[in-house]
């Protein structure tokens, strides 16, 4: 792997894409800024002293990605076909999620566009929140996925919560279940925030039969399933609403999900 | 009797007047038909809701909403009961719930319908994601449903507000 950036002498290079073919470049990018819940709050309720928060730093985001090539010295000017800016309010964990896609027809790549665009989207909701919170955190900020090139595709993959199967008497994950053990279902915003659906489990791994022993040895396994101790999850057994000191047996399906808004 | 209660959850859409005729055919005993359906308004946690996602539990959703509406047939005196739930990806305006009580006398199909959807809301478990031009967002539940649900629990026939 060589590093397009750099000449045979080492030095700084701007690659010539002249000759490459034009191609549909595509590329996402994400990143978060953590934040009190106060601070959470008030930008939901659009009480923030600065204003419509969201919509100034999509605007910032979409700027920004035009005038990549004027922040990072070699990346060449673009005439992107396509920004787009989203936001996902997050209470649960106390954070925004910025996600950014940008497209091209062109000669090179796009993920720096998409990639200043989420951090100046973050440095922006800094900016519009910073009279009530300095706490605030920018992190995670990463490319998605790319699309054409002569690289090929790109696409990340989500951590995994827990590598292979476990051997005999061990953890699995997944729709294998060895007896005696129990399959686990998330649902809904639980779902996404876990990052699986289902997982079995043995029941050997419970310090107890019941659903607290369940919680307990999930966050053992990985420490996304500790939000299964929030107040808001609720849990049913076989399809049966239950509670902490509910039971656990062979064969059960234990449900957790968050609060029903349903009608 | 035994009840006439009619469950379904569907991705299909269906109609404001859905099960109206079907309760009511070639019957001459039922005195009161109260319906509710509920739509998809485009505002909500954000002011422009483009869309929302609904997802449920398949078969605890069932269950649950038959249990609903057997309690309510023994709570009150019902000739028919239907419940009608959307899930997958619908719009604004879009009917996604409807409840439909058939009775002898108003008051008892007033109370039952109102008591359904009470408990549709707080036990059956739906969750609906918003679509908005902000993004995606899980639609947090709400306090006064609570409150509502709650209501029935210490009345014989039906709530004093």
């Amino acid at each position: 792997m060589q590093l397009t950036h750099l000449n045979t002498h080492g030095e700084a290079n701007m690659v010539d894409v002249g000759d490459k073919r034009e191609t549909r470049r595509e590329a996402v990018a994400s990143g978060r800024i953590m934040m009190q819940p106060e601070t959470l709050q008030l930008l939901s309720d659009g009480a923030l002293p600065k204003g419509d928060v969201l919509a100034t730093a999509r605007i910032a985001g979409i700027q920004a990605a035009k005038r990549t090539h004027e922040l990072i010295p070699l990346c060449h000017a673009l005439a992107l076909s396509k920004v787009a800016i989203d936001f996902e309010v997050d209470h649960v964990e106390g954070c925004i999620k910025v996600s950014a896609l940008c497209k091209l027809n062109g000669r090179t790549g796009v993920e720096m566009e998409a990639l200043t665009a989420v951090s100046v989207a973050c440095l922006t909701l800094y900016d519009m929140c910073k009279a009530v919170d300095k706490e605030m955190r920018i992190e995670a900020v990463q490319l998605e996925s790319k699309r054409g090139g002569v690289r090929g595709d790109y696409q990340r993959e989500p951590a995994p919560i827990v590598t292979g199967e476990g051997s005999a008497g061990e953890v699995s994950l997944g729709v294998r279940c060895v007896s005696p053990c129990v399959r686990v279902k998330f649902l809904a915003e639980l779902r996404e925030r876990v990052g699986q659906s289902d997982v079995a489990i043995n029941l050997d791994q419970l310090p107890s039969r019941d659903v607290a022993g369940l919680k307990a040895a999930l966050a053992q396994l990985d420490t996304r399933f500790g939000v299964l101790s929030d107040q808001r999850t609720l849990c049913a057994i076989n399809q049966v609403m239950a509670n902490d000191t509910s039971r656990v047996t062979d064969e059960d399906e234990v449900a957790f999900f968050p609060p029903v808004t349903g009608g | 009797m035994t009840a006439n209660i009619c469950v379904k959850v569907q991705s299909e859409a269906f109609a404001m007047d859905d099960g109206y005729e079907n309760t009511l055919h070639q019957r001459t005993d039922v005195g009161a038909v109260v319906s509710f359906t509920g739509l998809v308004r485009d505002f909500n946690e954000t002011p422009e809701v483009i869309g929302l996602t609904l997802e449920h539990y398949p078969g605890m959703t069932e269950r649950t909403l038959m249990q609903i509406g057997e309690q309510a047939w023994q709570r009150w005196s019902l000739q028919a009961v239907r419940i009608i739930h959307r899930v997958g990806y619908l719009g604004p305006g879009d009917p996604i719930v409807r409840v439909l009580v058939a009775s002898a006398h108003r008051r008892d199909a007033f109370n039952a319908c109102d008591f359904i959807m009470d408990y549709l809301k707080t036990q059956a478990p739906f969750w609906k994601k918003e679509h908005s031009h902000q993004g995606a967002y899980w639609v947090k539940e709400r306090h006064p449903d609570q409150q509502d649900a709650a209501r029935w629990e210490s009345l014989v026939d039906g709530p004093s507000h």
